[in-house]
């Protein structure tokens, strides 16, 4: 256990959330730049429950898991309660390129993200997974312009009947109606209107419906989308915590995002269908006609980055280094190898 | 559990050959012989099963617990960590990966310790030694050397489709069920897909019931070879059985195993 400590060297701190902290680390095995999430242990009862149940999913899903898009879980090490999941290493996120003004985001750029998110969360629902916490945060990006799911903390099966689950899930800008209702039994929609309202954002380059509180989160989905009657979200009305609106007719969706064609506000409406039975599933979006029309998606290693981020890997120098020393000593095969 | 098996880790890392576990268990089996190999494994199953039922895990989990505690013997001697440790420790692991509720560890080892009281002191004349430090720091190491793949497919979803496909026979469906709770305890879970299993598992149970499906058989798109030898791991399995009095043995058996050099530290 403890090479492994010594595997990893710690470059950087990159962040934290609540239930971790993130280092960027060299991996001296490889040479390659991962990213370390350190699972935090919290009180002395978490600590005697061992693995952290966060954590636990997140490795059982990962290492079934292998798709472009979806983030790689390279190794896991630790020593008890004290665990680290070793990742690839992503430059940056959506979130981050979002609120990033110096990063003008075409429509071809915005077409690229959102196929990239719906291969990935494609693959992720055709293997039975909800990744249940899908925001501009957690769609992770490199510097070669690829993106990848990441945060797999919340992720779950789904598809058994019996299963209850909780409601308690998504940050509640990307919660879908169904949920804020109280809904125990949902499926895939969920994800689908979280990739609605993340849409949405990298269009207006703000989120799209900030609500303060649950309830409030509603009145805005419905003051944009209007409120759902009987007909248009059939079952609505027999969800726990559901209450009822006063009818909103919602604003037109072309009004909102101005500069968006028909091919793209038909996949935004469809993503932000309120009733979740109606909603698209991934299969169906990748089907619909903004992704095979004009412009074409651009391609990873043109999409915009932060300025902080260059787009040379930062190994260069390094391999440089490397080079020199093989022509030093190393043979002339080993040399033309380079 | 859902999930694609084809692509998992437990089909592409966790299906061993033969030859694999003959030459992985070579030290423990210059020591132990074959047979009193397998009737140690079939102690700990009964204890993981019992400690299961105690703790009202569902059978899934037990399952579960069961072929963690097998792919790590798999690949390491019983030497290496004192299996009555790893018993426990693999039903802790197991009842969080398949996020069955929460199993606290101040209970496990409580139950761990009237199980060992009440229902094996046939086997153990001393009370359960482990307590949480070494459940927590056992957890790691098992974590380790399973490649972190923690999806297990058991037998039981393929068994209820394909009763279903027989027509359902709830007689047959319980024999068929306890016939894979019992392939448990052989090495049938280490060697073939669950759905090969739960297959040969009703076979079994189809001979038992003189239910003459021949030509549903037939028409399965199934390596047949591969069905009789895990039925014949079975049966092998239920003729060990008849001759077999874990109660008088057991001790001995547990004597003889080979053992980790330190004991545990209170």
């Amino acid at each position: 256990m403890t090479e492994k400590l010594r595997r990893y060297e710690k470059i950087d701190f990159l962040g934290e959330g609540q239930f971790a902290t993130v280092y960027k680390a060299r991996d001296t095995e490889t040479d390659s730049i991962v990213a370390v999430k350190k699972i935090k242990v919290g009180s002395r009862a978490e600590a005697k429950d061992g693995i952290n149940r966060t954590a636990l999913r997140e490795i059982k899903l990962l290492q079934e898991l292998k798709h472009d898009n979806i983030i790689g879980l390279l190794d896991v090490f630790g020593h008890k309660s004290n665990v680290s999941l070793v990742f690839d290493f992503m430059d940056t996120d959506l979130e981050v390129i979002i609120k990033d003004s110096n990063i003008v985001l075409t429509s071809a750029n915005v077409k690229s993200y959102m196929i990239q998110t719906l291969q990935g969360l494609e693959y992720l629902h055709f293997n039975w997974i909800l990744h249940r916490d899908l925001k501009p945060n957690n769609l992770l990006v490199n510097s070669s312009g690829v993106l990848k799911i990441g945060d797999f903390g919340l992720a779950k099966f789904f598809g058994s009947p019996n299963r209850i689950y909780t409601h308690q899930v998504v940050t509640r800008w990307y919660r879908a109606p169904e949920l804020l209702y109280g809904a125990r039994l949902y499926g895939t929609g969920v994800d689908m209107w979280a990739i609605g309202c993340i849409l949405a954002e990298l269009l207006l380059r703000l989120p799209f419906l900030p609500g303060e509180s649950d309830l409030d989160q509603l009145t805005r989905i419905f003051q944009t989308l209007g409120t759902p009657s009987d007909e248009t979200w059939p079952g609505m009305t027999d969800l726990p915590d559901f209450i009822q609106f006063k009818p909103f007719p919602g604003t037109p969706l072309k009004h909102i995002f101005t500069a968006a064609g028909d091919d793209l506000l038909d996949l935004i409406t469809s993503l932000l269908n309120v009733n979740p039975l109606e909603r698209c599933t991934c299969d169906q979006a990748l089907q619909m006609p903004y992704f095979s029309n004009k412009p074409p998606p651009t391609i990873g290693s043109k999409l915009p980055l932060p300025m902080t981020i260059r787009k040379e890997p930062e190994e260069k120098p390094s391999l440089k280094r490397k080079l020199l020393e093989s022509m030093d000593g190393g043979s002339l095969a080993k040399r033309l190898q380079f | 559990m859902a999930g694609n098996f084809w692509h998992s880790s437990h089909h592409q890392q966790w299906l061993l050959d033969k030859q694999d576990l003959v030459r992985e268990r070579q030290h423990d089996l210059s020591i132990l012989s074959e047979e009193e190999y397998q009737k140690l494994f079939i102690f700990f199953s009964n204890l993981i099963q019992i400690l299961g039922e105690q703790l009202k895990l569902r059978q899934q989990v037990i399952a579960t617990a069961t072929v963690y505690f097998k792919r790590f013997f798999a690949r390491n001697s019983l030497k290496c960590i004192d299996p009555l440790l790893l018993a426990p420790t693999s039903v802790f692991l197991a009842s969080k990966v398949e996020e069955f509720g929460v199993t606290s560890n101040t209970r496990l080892i409580t139950t761990c310790q009237t199980v060992v009281k009440n229902k094996f002191n046939y086997a153990y004349s001393q009370e359960f030694p482990y307590r949480t430090n070494h459940i927590l720091e056992c957890e790691f190491y098992l974590l380790e050397h399973l490649d972190c793949c923690l999806i297990v497919y058991q037998p039981y979803r393929p068994l209820l489709t394909l009763v279903q496909d027989v027509g359902p026979d709830d007689q047959l469906l319980t024999l068929a069920w306890r016939i894979v709770n019992d392939s448990l305890r052989t090495d049938v879970c280490l060697l073939y897909p669950p759905y090969q299993i739960a297959i040969g598992c009703l076979q079994i149970a189809c001979v038992i019931l003189q239910k003459d499906l021949k030509s549903w058989f037939a028409e399965l798109n199934v390596d047949m070879e591969k069905i009789q030898e895990i039925a014949r791991y079975i049966i092998n399995l239920y003729e060990l059985w008849r001759t077999y009095d874990e109660k008088k043995e057991i001790q001995g058996l547990l004597g003889k195993m080979p053992k980790p050099k330190a004991a545990p530290q209170r």
